[in-house]
């Protein structure tokens, strides 16, 4: 795990993604936080709030290119013909990844610094909002490396986890469309419902939607109001993103067709 | 020592490899030949774990490639068809990425790497980007690749197409060097390359082993006659005639004709017999007429009549 991993890490900064990431990143989390500062109340978790909604298009450039390169390249016979598990293989590429989000947020780590010297609040809801950050990158970069083991080409790949991402970003608003949706049809004379049967199933839907949503699930953490379950949620979604990546790549190794 | 038996690899309907069992001994090297989808590089690539087979089994010195592949890709080195190279990367950095990846112990690392490098002499171009070498570097940082952590079996696909002549003569000896003390499994469509380093050679066509044998037992299987082509000037029915009647001549066809200067070529076949070398008989026939000779000389059967008289019938 640990070769696949520091040729990944290194990999990075040898091609200008690493800096391409790290300056957009810097000037996004900069910007947010600038724009703050002018305004004299400076609140951690907002500026992490806002990078939160960056995902979409941070996590595609990080992870595009982890698997389809290999492929690309021919390079994966490497991993094919190595002894080395491919789960291990995986592990290396995430843990790359995850490396480069941590390099990454010391920007914001700055910011707290800076924050807490000038007479800010760094608070247990700053904390919070660090760990919902982290939850969410680990979700997403699981993500960004599935839809890079599904193709060879990097674009494709940055196009799947982008769309994939914007959806769960926007799952509350997807409920509430759909809600309202479902009202409508459901309201046509034609099926004759009580009103409250029908308000009953589209809050039923709506709620179903939501749930879905780590967004909803971890906003609690930003006022300092912890549990477990949301944790449990993401990470074990990113074990079934990473598990789905290394059976996509052993199918290559069992295809029949 | 790697013992295949009743390999079968199928794509939907179509069985890209069907049933092949060959042995290849230690220290030996092994050709494996055959036209283009005929199952070479899947066979190559079951044999070191790239791809399972649908049945059958592959057992490197004596661990199946299913069961125990750890230990069973611990004994092979391999260079795929296209070298498997990070271009971002220097000569050194890819190898040491190689090391970690086949777990050679750090202690050894040095040592290992310095005598690949001087072995393969890629010393001058340790601390170069992969991208910026020349196709015969990067095909030599490829197979230096596969000596990484002493495999004993190298497995090799066409590790010399698309190099220039000098590059080819190059590698070709590289491999004979490997052979000293390396199991090779060697495969190309460059025959003259097989000939040349080969002990033995499989054939394979349609996913079959066609033939396997030592080249000059393939070929006097094949022919069981000796052929010779003659080039003179004269009346070619008469010197035909002449030849034909010779003791020991089987049959002699005209190749080439050319009647404004009236030079021949005819080819001979003759049953080849240490005894009565027929060589003499068609020189003091040919004199006799008065027939000058321009060229003679005996055609031996190369590995590429063998090959494409196996692969079409």
């Amino acid at each position: 795990m640990s070769a696949v991993y520091k040729r990944e890490l290194a990999s990075y900064f040898r091609s200008p993604v690493g800096y391409i990431a790290l300056a957009l990143f810097s000037f996004l989390s900069g910007f947010v936080f600038i724009n703050q500062y002018g305004d004299g109340s400076v609140n951690i978790s907002s500026e992490i709030m806002s990078l939160c909604s960056f995902f979409v298009i941070i996590v595609p450039v990080i992870t595009m290119g982890l698997f389809s390169e290999d492929k690309k390249r021919g390079t994966e016979v490497l991993f094919y013909t190595n002894p080395v598990s491919m789960f291990e293989v995986v592990l290396g590429k995430f843990f790359a990844a995850m490396t480069l989000i941590v390099i990454l947020f010391s920007n914001v780590f700055l910011h707290m610094i800076i924050t807490a010297a000038s007479g800010g609040v760094v608070n247990t809801g700053s904390w919070g909002s660090v760990i919902v950050y982290f939850c969410l990158a680990i979700l997403f970069t699981s993500i960004g490396i599935l839809a890079s083991a599904l193709t060879d080409t990097q674009i494709i790949s940055a196009i799947i986890s982008f769309v994939i991402i914007l959806v769960i970003q926007l799952l509350q608003t997807i409920s509430t469309l759909a809600s309202s949706a479902l009202s409508s049809l459901l309201s046509l004379s034609m099926f004759a419902l009580e009103p409250e049967k029908v308000n009953n199933a589209c809050n039923n839907v709506a709620a179903a939607i939501t749930w879905l949503s780590p967004f909803t699930k971890t906003q609690d953490f930003r006022y300092g109001v912890f549990s477990v379950a949301p944790l449990v949620f993401c990470l074990s979604m990113a074990l079934v993103f990473l598990f789905l990546t290394y059976r996509i790549l052993e199918k290559k190794r069992w295809s029949q067709n | 020592m790697i013992e295949i038996n009743n390999l079968v690899k199928r794509y939907g309907d179509i069985k890209a490899v069907n049933g092949i069992s060959f042995t290849v001994n230690d220290g030996e090297v092994l050709g494996f030949l055959g036209p283009n989808g005929a199952g070479k590089s899947t066979t190559m690539n079951i044999i070191t774990g790239y791809l399972s087979s649908t049945s059958g089994s592959v057992k490197v010195n004596g661990h199946d490639i299913l069961e125990e592949p750890e230990e069973a890709k611990k004994c092979i080195g391999y260079l795929p068809e296209q070298p498997p190279l990070y271009f971002d990367m220097t000569v050194l950095e890819y190898l040491n990425f190689i090391c970690d990846l086949k777990k050679v112990p750090k202690k050894d690392r040095k040592e290992q790497l310095a005598s690949i490098l001087s072995m393969i002499k890629l010393v001058d171009m340790a601390d170069r980007l992969i991208g910026n070498l020349s196709k015969g570097y990067k095909q030599r940082v490829g197979i230096a690749q596969a000596l990484v952590g002493n495999p004993d079996i190298l497995i090799l696909d066409e590790p010399t197409v698309g190099l220039d002549p000098n590059q080819i003569l190059e590698i070709r000896k590289l491999i004979r060097k490997l052979a000293a003390d390396h199991t090779v499994i060697l495969s190309s469509h460059i025959l003259s390359e097989i000939q040349a380093v080969c002990d033995r050679v499989v054939i394979i066509n349609h996913g079959k082993v066609a033939a396997i044998d030592t080249i000059t037992d393939l070929s006097t299987k094949l022919s069981g006659s000796t052929k010779l082509s003659l080039s003179f000037k004269g009346p070619v029915k008469e010197v035909t005639n002449a030849i034909r009647a010779i003791p020991g001549v089987s049959n002699a066809v005209s190749v080439v004709s050319n009647d404004d200067v009236s030079m021949h070529q005819i080819e001979i076949t003759a049953v080849s017999d240490s005894k009565n070398d027929v060589r003499a008989s068609i020189f003091y026939a040919m004199s006799k007429g008065g027939w000058p000779i321009l060229e003679f000389r005996s055609l031996d059967p190369s590995l590429e009549e063998i090959f494409l008289s196996i692969t079409s019938a």
